[in-house]
């Protein structure tokens, strides 16, 4: 790999990029520095934000763009990631990440699933294969962005590959579970949006009197599981 | 100690300097728009500069102070009136229980910030006491401000007297004769210049289209908002079209969206985004384009990191220096 590209995002955030694209490994190593700068911050450290491939690293106007540049070519020198990053990783992350997964209910009845029927004729898949896959993989929360609380998870089998829709839903009900491309993920709030519908889980994602206000954050592993109209209604 | 909003106008809302530390869970920086004409109101009336403010866009807000306040304004986009008086922003204002402040159309500009001596009593969410209405944080029930709306007032202690020095007249009123610098910069024949640095996907677009993007006017669309500034001009494209995976954004990047015409993210930006990054406006620039209003036109001056760090940096000295001149 590469040396990372290492730029200002903003006077207050400069980004550590790895690369350009949903790769595991790469977001292994990014959650890997976020764990890492997160268990050292350097002095006027705000938050470290994951994205697939890059990191984030936002301070306050106590330390200038010029520290805190060398403060993390110094630290990623020291990491030497490209040479043994993957015994790193598999030491760090492998005891501090999550693996155990979070169970997410979704009812995938297609009065809530609005675009299985879609998907069904577009993949050739009947909607319980449709369900099936969904349910027995189990995901990474890669990154969280778009709006509070959404979580992009990955990576969807194969077969479950579907284009955007060509022109965004105007409103997409709370809660909806969708998939795009590689990807799915949970609209934990009635927004405008593109991706495919295909069910409904009573989980709030974002709450804010909740502490953290997010359900999921990135490193997470996340299973779904059908539950039945009855049991959706009962639980919403 | 309060204020009610008898109407909250076009749009206004409480606002700090913003919601660090968050963005991990999707959740925008916010704060005001124009963050140096915040800190710059908080500083006239003796407040800390990270004190929550009213930040009111454009006109049509009015406001009663159910007690004797002093307070400041400042930004731009109103002309305002206090007890049906004209009143003129970056002063310190000395008021009476039951005066009215009004804000009402004025040509240029689009917004306003109202602080008040001893800070306004709203409840921090993660933080912060910025209003992020789409998700219902911050303010008040995480709303923008509406009619009726009471906000209580703080008590926390003035950084400076400059208040006894002014004494109220039969207009209900005082206004101080000194004047806090007006922080908006020259424009040049009506045009606002913009100070950039290059973008994390600069090099995806070839010369053609960077010097257009470097030499050609842009002007304010109506889809400007707290969320972003949609800029209407010509169109750039990418040398080969790439599928880009979602990447970081904050406030002041600019991305190129698929009709190849520049958004500027604002304030309350989301924390990621799929479009090329062309560039990012110069941190100070923000308060500048936080004070356009669609039509309004801009071009973009391609400076260096350490020019727009360079820039921030003389505009937090120019505060300093003012607040310190108000304490001594």
């Amino acid at each position: 790999m590469n040396s990372p590209r290492i730029y200002a995002l903003h006077d207050q955030a400069i980004t550590i990029e790895l690369g350009n694209e949903i790769n595991e490994a790469i977001n292994l190593e990014v959650l890997y520095l976020k764990q890492d700068f997160e268990a050292m911050p350097f002095e006027g450290f705000i938050e470290c934000v994951p994205a697939y491939s890059s990191l984030t690293i936002y301070f306050n106007e106590s330390r200038t763009q010029e520290e805190v540049r060398k403060e993390i070519i110094s630290r990623l020198e020291k990491k030497n990631l490209s040479t043994n990053k993957s015994t790193l990783i598999e030491t760090t992350l492998g005891s501090t990440i999550n693996i155990k997964p979070i169970i997410i209910p979704v009812c995938y009845d297609v009065e809530y699933g609005t675009d299985l029927i879609w998907l069904s004729n577009h993949l050739g898949l009947s909607i319980d294969e449709i369900i099936s896959l969904h349910t027995e993989s189990f995901f990474r929360v890669y990154m969280m962005g778009f709006i509070p609380g959404f979580a992009y998870m990955g990576t969807l089998p194969e077969k479950l590959h579907a284009p955007r829709k060509q022109t965004p839903a105007q409103q997409i009900p709370i809660g909806s579970v969708a998939i795009a491309g590689k990807q799915t993920g949970i609209y934990p709030a009635a927004v405008p949006g593109g991706w495919q519908i295909i069910g409904r889980t009573p989980h709030l994602m974002f709450d804010k009197k909740r502490n953290p206000c997010s359900l999921l954050k990135a490193g997470d592993a996340v299973q779904f599981k059908s539950i039945s109209k009855k049991e959706f209604e009962s639980a919403s | 100690m309060s204020i009610t909003i008898l109407k909250p106008g076009i749009s206004s809302s409480i606002q700090d300097l913003g919601r660090w530390g968050h963005q991990q869970f999707g959740i925008p920086i916010s704060g005001a728009m124009d963050e140096l004409a915040a800190r710059l109101a908080n500083i006239l009336c003796g407040n800390d500069e990270h004190e929550s403010v009213i930040e009111i866009t454009l006109h049509g807000t009015e406001i009663m102070f159910n007690e004797a306040a002093c307070i400041s304004l400042t930004g731009s986009g109103s002309i305002i009136y206090l007890n049906d008086i004209e009143i003129q922003y970056n002063r310190l204002i000395k008021l009476d229980a039951s005066s009215i402040l009004k804000f009402k159309p004025a040509p240029s500009g689009c917004r306003s910030y109202l602080a008040i001596q001893g800070g306004l009593d709203v409840k921090k969410e993660m933080d912060s006491t910025s209003t992020f209405a789409p998700s219902g944080i911050g303010g008040i029930n995480g709303q923008n401000l509406k009619m009726g709306d009471i906000i209580s007032l703080s008590r926390k202690k003035s950084l400076h007297k400059k208040a006894d020095e002014i004494n109220i007249t039969k207009n209900g009123f005082a206004v101080s004769t000194w004047i806090g610098v007006d922080l908006k910069e020259q424009q040049h024949n009506g045009i606002i210049r913009i100070n950039i640095c290059t973008g994390p996907e600069w090099d995806l677009f070839n010369e053609q289209f960077r010097s257009k993007f470097l030499n050609s006017e842009y002007s304010i669309s109506l889809m400007a908002n707290r969320m972003g500034i949609q800029l209407e001009g010509p169109r750039l494209e990418l040398t080969e079209k790439k599928e880009m995976v979602s990447t970081p954004v904050t406030k002041g990047i600019i991305q190129v969206t698929n009709e190849g015409l520049p958004i500027i993210l604002m304030a309350d930006a989301q924390t990621t985004g799929g479009y090329p990054r062309i560039a990012r406006v110069c941190s100070a620039d923000l308060s500048q384009l936080a004070q356009c209003r669609p039509s309004d036109r801009l071009i973009f001056l391609n400076i260096s990191e350490n020019e727009s760090l360079q820039k921030m940096r003389k505009m937090k000295e120019i505060l300093k220096s003012i607040e310190i001149g108000l304490v001594n």
